[in-house]
């Protein structure tokens, strides 16, 4: 029933190198976010295997505190800016016009300029490490005084160019998704008919539009500090310390729905797909995802409860309060299983690692929402733990259930399914034993970010566990590149449609042509291919 | 297509975390899923709160994981399913169930923390101790305050035992503490209070704790929380509860009267013991005179010269030789800006053999350091426990 292109593309990844380079298909711009945002990744994956390799053993002397600090700074900079949040913009950039059946995004142009700020601005923020005195070492946080010229270097200047240069991007590709998602729609693609993908997209990008500004500004305030005399967050210049910590939080907080809400879109377009059923509650879904944007901006200070400058009962009661909505996409998800047909392919398996582990990053965000748990919490291993509960259990299993679905459509070739479940089961067990004692590590006292940590604190063998999970993880990277290579060149050719998708980009050949659909099938709910395929049972289906 | 899986591997990969938490329980040196018993009345109340809170995350946690695994290996699809399972939409009523359950759920938790909160936050308004905490940059200063709140004791720098500048509190009063920090962020932590509170530039946080009484006699380990640079890990102190109030009073005593510049409220000693903001940047408060310092050289400045540089509190030599028997010098060079830094000898039995002065950096100085007798010395830095090297005697 597929729609076969009336111009039948070249394979995507045949093309040359200047085209590469000089797109604005929104297809090709995404692939290339993904491409860039994996070579990050494992720049920041070897990074923080050295900063576990450090942690292995008490009293370790094989890598400097200086070095140590500037590896978890990087690590961190690299995972969040260039990592999970242009990763997850290039899913949407690879898959919303496809979704809401547009021919590219609104602004091409912009597209390209806003991809090609990242490399950019990775390569600077890397050039930290070739400078004197390192690359930035305050922590991706970058709290002021800390930041300030005397007590850092060079780094600390390009890490800041790289953030400015990577918010500029985010902004364009806000811009870019909500006037593409806002005007580009097909005929009949209502706004309660767009994919949940969609939706996480346009709320994202308002969390982008909104927030990003703050922290571009901040830095820039930051760097006329540090080169100009600027006396915006250095008291002993008249500045404020805390002022830093509320504009950089005010926009990294709502940064963390920026790098979980496109992977739960993710998660609720793999779902119902693999349990052959629509996803429970769609529109409780969306006004949950819309909720939890809103509030993201009323919890910031949370990550400030100890600064002795923050009103405690409101924002603690506001991140308590974030907490429902997330609840109820949890539920949606397990009811969207319940009497389903659940066929266990890859993306199914990492979005149920998703569901499974960012409950726990859920449950112990809740902790601390008590302001006296997070009294003792704060500042400790339980917060890297939970953070990575979040960040790793939620949004990098996303991301990989996203992998394993699009590939088929990106390159035409299917991944290998067994090579798949090996890097899954590696992942998952390396993961929890990577970070769930860190929740321990935390509970009995050791502060983030010590680069060593004495044989007497009790503290060993957890670490040890840690630093095996660690490696465990680093080696689940193996199957998948090379599951990545085998496929492209020799994999399953894809078809169409190989998981019997709901969503318009499956009714369109794999890879799709240059402007991506030469027909469009009607669109009468949130799943017009579904609607298509079962289109002589559907009268029947819809009475159950 | 539909690949058959059998469930056991997942559950198996779910039960990990569990399987970790019983390991730790056995196990008893391994920190568990609870925090260290709480030592001081607000941290008492903070791991009540703790604990229901932990208590209702567990039955979440084993709530919704169990359905995930429950759909998991009942929902799977089988061969025989060849037709749609039934399309759910969805279902209104049960929307609003799973979300006014969970508001109830959180808004109650709002409600015992914030209880918990006005406890931990509690000040009183005539503490028994007065402490001014200095956080520099990479070691912590105590200055006991008078009655008043103001006039400098001493600054327990001067004599700490043990850690450098470790505290010493009576137990069952009320003890305040006023934050400060001439450089950048710090955070005074101590696990066993179960609390923890940013020293900020430009602000003076404080807070109460009381020391249970059961408690009395213990030594708490304190570290800094919030990364302040490449010497963060060293920044560790003690908190010693003495045995009771009489103990704790001689002991102010003995500190009291063991202060260099005698007058205790006289000589502006401690500088950074001016309340609050002015302190411009720059050098550490503290340091200048620093006691018990090197003993006057007993004769001629003779032996070898030996070197060592302090860099990124670490001693770049951790391995020195000299001669038996003979004085000798060590030419010190602290290469941290603003960070205090100096050479102390120990004996094979832990006593101190020599005490240099601590400087503060950059700067070099030299240490006459008398005669030894042959053996194996350990030396490190008064300010840095963590800094060591061996210095061999032969």
């Amino acid at each position: 029933m597929a729609t076969t292109a009336l111009t039948p593309a070249a394979s995507a990844y045949r093309s040359s190198l200047y085209e590469w380079v000089t797109t604005t298909d929104h297809k090709k711009i995404g692939i290339l976010y993904v491409i860039n945002s994996f070579v990050f990744f494992f720049i920041g994956g070897l990074l923080a295997l050295g900063v576990r390799t450090q942690l292995a053993v008490p009293d370790n002397k094989l890598i400097s505190p200086d070095l140590y600090n500037q590896l978890f700074t990087m690590h961190a900079s690299l995972m969040l800016f260039l990592f999970v949040i242009p990763m997850l913009a290039g899913f949407g950039n690879y898959a919303v016009p496809l979704m809401i059946g547009a021919p590219d995004m609104a602004f091409p142009r912009i597209n390209a300029l806003s991809f090609w700020m990242l490399p950019l601005a990775g390569i600077i923020m890397i050039t930290g490490f070739l400078v004197p005195g390192g690359a930035a070492a305050e922590g991706w946080t970058s709290y002021s005084p800390l930041a300030q010229a005397k007590y850092s270097g060079t780094g600390t200047d390009l890490w800041i160019v790289a953030v400015t240069l990577i918010g500029t991007s985010s902004i364009l590709g806000g811009i870019n998704f909500l006037v593409t998602i806002f005007k580009m729609r097909a005929p009949g693609m209502t706004m309660f008919r767009m994919p949940i993908m969609a939706w996480t997209v346009l709320v994202t990008s308002v969390l982008v539009v909104m927030a990003t500004p703050v922290l571009t500004s901040a830095l820039i305030m930051l760097f006329i500090d540090r080169n100009y005399g600027g006396h915006f967050f250095d008291p002993a210049t008249g500045g404020n310390a805390i002022l830093w910590q509320n504009v950089f939080w005010f926009y990294s907080h709502p940064a963390v729905y920026i790098m979980i809400l496109p992977a739960m879109g993710i998660i609720s377009e793999v779902l119902p797909v693999f349990s052959r059923k629509p996803l429970f509650g769609y529109k409780a879904f969306v006004f949950a995802t819309a909720a939890i944007g809103a509030l993201g901006f009323s919890v910031w200070a949370h990550h400030m409860f100890t600064t002795g400058s923050v009103y405690l009962p409101f924002f603690s009661f506001m991140t308590f309060l974030i907490a429902v909505p997330t609840g109820v996409k949890m539920f949606n998800w397990i009811a969207t299983m319940y009497r389903g047909q659940l066929v266990f392919s890859t993306p199914l398996l990492y979005a149920l690692g998703f569901l499974s582990m960012f409950l726990i990053g859920g449950i112990n965000g809740a902790f601390s929402a008590a302001v006296p748990v997070d009294f003792a919490l704060h500042d400790t291993y339980w917060v890297v733990a939970h953070l990575h509960y979040v960040l790793f259990g939620g949004s990098v299993f996303g991301v990989m259930a996203g992998i394993y679905y699009w590939f088929p459509k990106m390159s035409g070739r299917r991944l290998n399914e067994t090579l798949g479940k090996v890097q899954f089961v590696l992942m998952f067990i390396g993961f929890n034993l990577t970070f769930f004692p860190m929740h321990m590590l935390g509970l009995d006292g050791m502060p983030r970010r010590i680069a060593v940590y004495a044989s007497t604190a009790g503290w060993s063998q957890l670490n040890l566990v840690a630093t095996i999970g660690s490696f465990i993880i680093a080696a689940s990277m193996l199957p998948f590149l090379w599951n990545v290579f085998i496929s492209l060149r020799s994999g399953e050719p894809a078809g169409d449609d190989p998981w019997e998708g709901n969503t318009l980009e499956w009714a369109t050949s794999s890879p799709p042509p240059p402007y991506n659909f030469d027909h469009l099938p009607q669109i009468r709910s949130e799943r017009p291919v579904f609607d298509v395929r079962h289109a002589d049972t559907i009268q029947e289906g819809a009475h159950a | 297509m539909p690949t058959t899986r059998k469930p056991r591997t997942r559950l198996l990969a779910l039960a990990l975390p569990l399987l970790a938490f019983l390991l730790a329980g056995c196990a008893s040196q391994i920190p568990g899923l609870y925090p260290p018993d709480p030592v001081t009345t607000e941290g008492a109340s903070t791991r009540n709160l703790y604990d229901i809170v932990f208590l209702i995350a567990v039955v979440i946690f084993f709530l919704v994981e169990g359905l995930i695994v429950f759909a998991v290996i009942r929902y799977r699809r089988r061969p025989t399913d060849t037709e749609l399972p039934p399309q759910i939409h969805g279902n209104n009523l049960i929307e609003i169930v799973w979300t006014v359950i969970p508001t109830i759920i959180v808004l109650f938790m709002f409600v015992v923390s914030w209880q918990a909160l006005n406890t931990v936050d509690a000040r009183t308004a005539d503490p028994t101790v007065r402490i001014y905490a200095i956080a520099n940059r990479f070691s912590w200063d105590f200055i006991y305050l008078g009655p008043d709140g103001k006039t400098p004791l001493f600054t327990t720098d001067a004599n700490g035992d043990g850690v450098f500048g470790s505290l010493e509190v009576p137990p069952g009063v009320p003890i305040e503490v006023q934050l400060h920090s001439p450089d950048v962020i710090h955070a005074f932590y101590v696990p066993q209070f179960l609390f923890k509170r940013d020293v900020v530039p430009g602000q003076t946080n404080t807070f109460d704790f009381t020391v249970d009484p059961s408690d009395a006699g213990q030594t708490f380990r304190g570290q800094c929380a919030e990364l302040c640079g490449v010497g963060h890990y060293t920044m560790v102190f003690e908190v010693h509860a003495a045995n009771s109030m009489a103990e704790y009073q001689t002991w102010l005593q003995q500190q009291i009267a063991a202060q260099p510049s005698a007058p205790p409220s006289g000589a502006p000693a401690p500088s950074g013991a001016a309340p609050s903001g002015a302190a411009p940047s720059g050098a550490a408060p503290s340091g200048a005179p620093a006691p018990s310092g090197a003993p006057a050289p007993s004769g001629a400045p003779s032996g070898q010269a030996l070197t060592v540089e302090a860099k990124n509190v670490a001693f770049v030599e951790t391995s020195l030789q000299t001669a038996a028997n003979q004085p000798f010098q060590i030419d010190f060079t602290n290469s941290d800006a603003g960070v205090q830094h100096n050479i102390e000898i120990k004996k094979p039995d832990g006593t101190d053999a020599f005490r240099g002065d601590i400087v503060t950096g950059p700067t070099t100085v030299t240490y006459n350091v008398p005669a030894l007798p042959p053996g194996t010395y350990t030396f490190n830095c008064t300010v840095h426990p963590t800094m060591t090297g061996t210095l061999t005697v032969q």
